[in-house]
């Protein structure tokens, strides 16, 4: 193999493989890097995408890519001791589809190779080879590839740049744990029990007792034949309030009575785990951009969690997108000044206008009634309004009796103003 | 394979569905001297994988499950694990990820 290109990309996700195919596309000598046996095969993530900047990047994505449902049906669920209270939506159109990751980024892997990228795979990159100051490619155990500029999307585990000195050690503060298991049901049962039509999928999410109250929420996504069920809590709620072993509270959430009946009769084909940047300026590095390299994906911090959904795939794949057009604008001047455009096109970009808009979320969610106090709160009123003996009480009456004892009025105000305000 | 069970898995038996090409060498490595003052030892709790696993109070490390979530490089408070990815492509082989 060569050993100099004109960028070096660590990581085939979906983050590294967009700006790779983008960056081949434009005449570029790529050369990607990825420690797993195939793209996809280290990755794992709730299960839903949003299209429209995948749409922009890559032509015929919609025909071609590897898209498992459209989403058309989103549920939120309240979720308590006693029972649960669900919120169902249902549209006719969709912005969002379900994939595997794993697939996905083997997809866009494939772009990146058909676009004339090198792509080789079951190599870990150790460390960024620093020359006079300046990034200037990688070593791999004995090896070295040297490039004008590198591109880190490494993911959430920052080890490259941890190693720099870049940022610091990852904190349990900055990120949350996700759990999934992966039921095949086959596409007649799916349909059948959620009421989907042909290629139609639901996004699920629930708080509350869901996550056995650690603050955190849990999923469920559907796809042409399998069902995915996971947990994700925040890392350093867990450490504070987990009881049991982690696993078990996807096992209790699993065998809880929708769930339970949902699944019957699937076969486990997958259970799996992996960490996300939750709370995305917290992980975000003051710098996206040094001598001869760019910060991208997860590695750059970019998710936006907003309780009720999740993105982080469309955001990985743009700042890809904005990387390699960054390259391209810097016309071989790799200094950090010139690359610093990067951030600036970022910043312009819907990701950070977005990151920016709903920065209160991550405020929202220290507080902890919002995982306790208000899905139990929420499931006790629709109790008190809809299991009634004799006397059905109003909707005042039932809001009263309930509120009495598990928050003040003002504290209720005060949290209601909250979320009016945020996300 | 496991049809849906109405009974708690054990993570092993979760993991087991799983595609695996486990490296030779541990990827990780736990210094357990320090575990030995450590009061907490959330690992055990928290590892997905169920990697972490007390005996009379000593914890005992296995790398075999490990689905490299990086989980319990960062709850060690003790900073006693280190951790790298597998080499070669081992390791777990998500397909449904």
């Amino acid at each position: 193999m060569k050993s100099r290109f004109d960028v070096i990309v660590v990581g085939a996700g979906p983050a590294g493989s967009t700006a790779a195919y983008t960056l081949a596309k434009k005449g570029f000598d790529v050369l990607v890097v990825e420690r797993g046996r195939s793209p996809g095969s280290k990755t794992l993530y709730g299960g839903r995408v949003y299209a429209k900047p995948l749409k922009e990047i890559y032509p015929e994505f919609e025909k071609k890519a590897p898209i498992e449902r459209w989403v058309k049906k989103e549920r939120m669920t309240f979720m308590a001791e006693g029972g649960s209270l669900t919120l169902e939506y249902s549209s006719k159109t969709s912005t969002s589809f379900t994939a595997y990751l794993s697939k996905l980024s083997e997809w866009m892997a494939s772009q990146a190779e058909e676009a004339g990228a090198v792509i080789v795979t079951d190599v870990r990159v150790d460390s960024f080879l620093k020359e006079d100051g300046r990034i200037t490619g990688v070593r791999a155990g004995q090896d070295e590839v040297r490039a004008g500029v590198v591109i880190d999307a490494e993911g959430v585990n920052r080890l490259l740049l941890e190693r720099l000195g870049w940022v610091p050690k990852l904190e349990k503060s900055q990120v949350a744990l996700g759990l999934k298991e992966t039921y095949r049901l086959g596409s007649e049962k799916i349909e059948e029990r959620l009421g989907l039509g042909k290629k139609e999928g639901m996004a699920w999410f629930m708080i509350g007792s869901a996550t056995g109250n650690i603050p955190g929420g849990a999923f469920l996504y559907t796809y042409q034949n399998t069902v995915a069920l996971g947990i994700v809590v925040f890392l350093h709620k867990a450490v504070e309030h987990a009881q049991q072993h982690i696993f078990e509270y996807l096992e209790e959430l699993r065998l809880s009575p929708p769930f339970s009946n949902l699944l019957k009769d699937g076969v486990l084909v997958e259970y799996g785990a992996h960490l996300t940047p939750e709370l995305g300026l917290k992980l975000k590095p003051p710098r996206l951009y040094g001598d001869g390299f760019l910060i991208v994906g997860d590695a750059a911090g970019l998710l936006l969690n907003l309780g009720y959904t999740v993105r982080g795939v469309d955001f990985a794949a743009y700042s890809g997108y904005l990387a390699a057009q960054a390259i391209e604008k810097a016309g071989g001047d790799y200094s950090a000044r010139s690359l610093s455009i990067y951030e600036d096109m970022l910043e312009e970009s819907f990701i950070m206008r977005e990151l920016r808009r709903h920065v209160r979320v991550s405020k929202l969610m220290e507080n902890e009634r919002f995982f306790t106090t208000y899905p139990e709160l929420a499931f006790a009123l629709a109790h008190r309004l809809f299991e009634f003996e004799e006397t059905s009480p109003t909707f005042l009456e039932a809001f009263r009796e309930t509120t009495k004892g598990r928050v003040s009025k003002l504290r209720l105000l005060l949290d209601m103003l909250e979320v009016a305000r945020g996300p | 394979m496991t049809i849906q069970q109405l009974k708690k898995l054990k993570v092993d038996e979760a993991l087991n569905a799983n595609v695996w090409d486990v490296d030779e060498e541990p990827h990780i490595k736990v210094d357990f001297s320090k575990c030995v003052e450590c009061d907490t030892k959330p690992c055990v709790r928290l590892c997905p994988a169920g990697c972490f696993t007390l005996l009379d109070k000593e914890v005992l490390f296995s790398y075999e499950g490990c689905v490299e979530c990086g989980t319990c490089r960062i709850v060690c408070p003790k900073d006693a694990v280190d951790w790298n990815y597998p080499l070669s492509g081992r390791g777990v082989q998500y397909r449904f990820g």
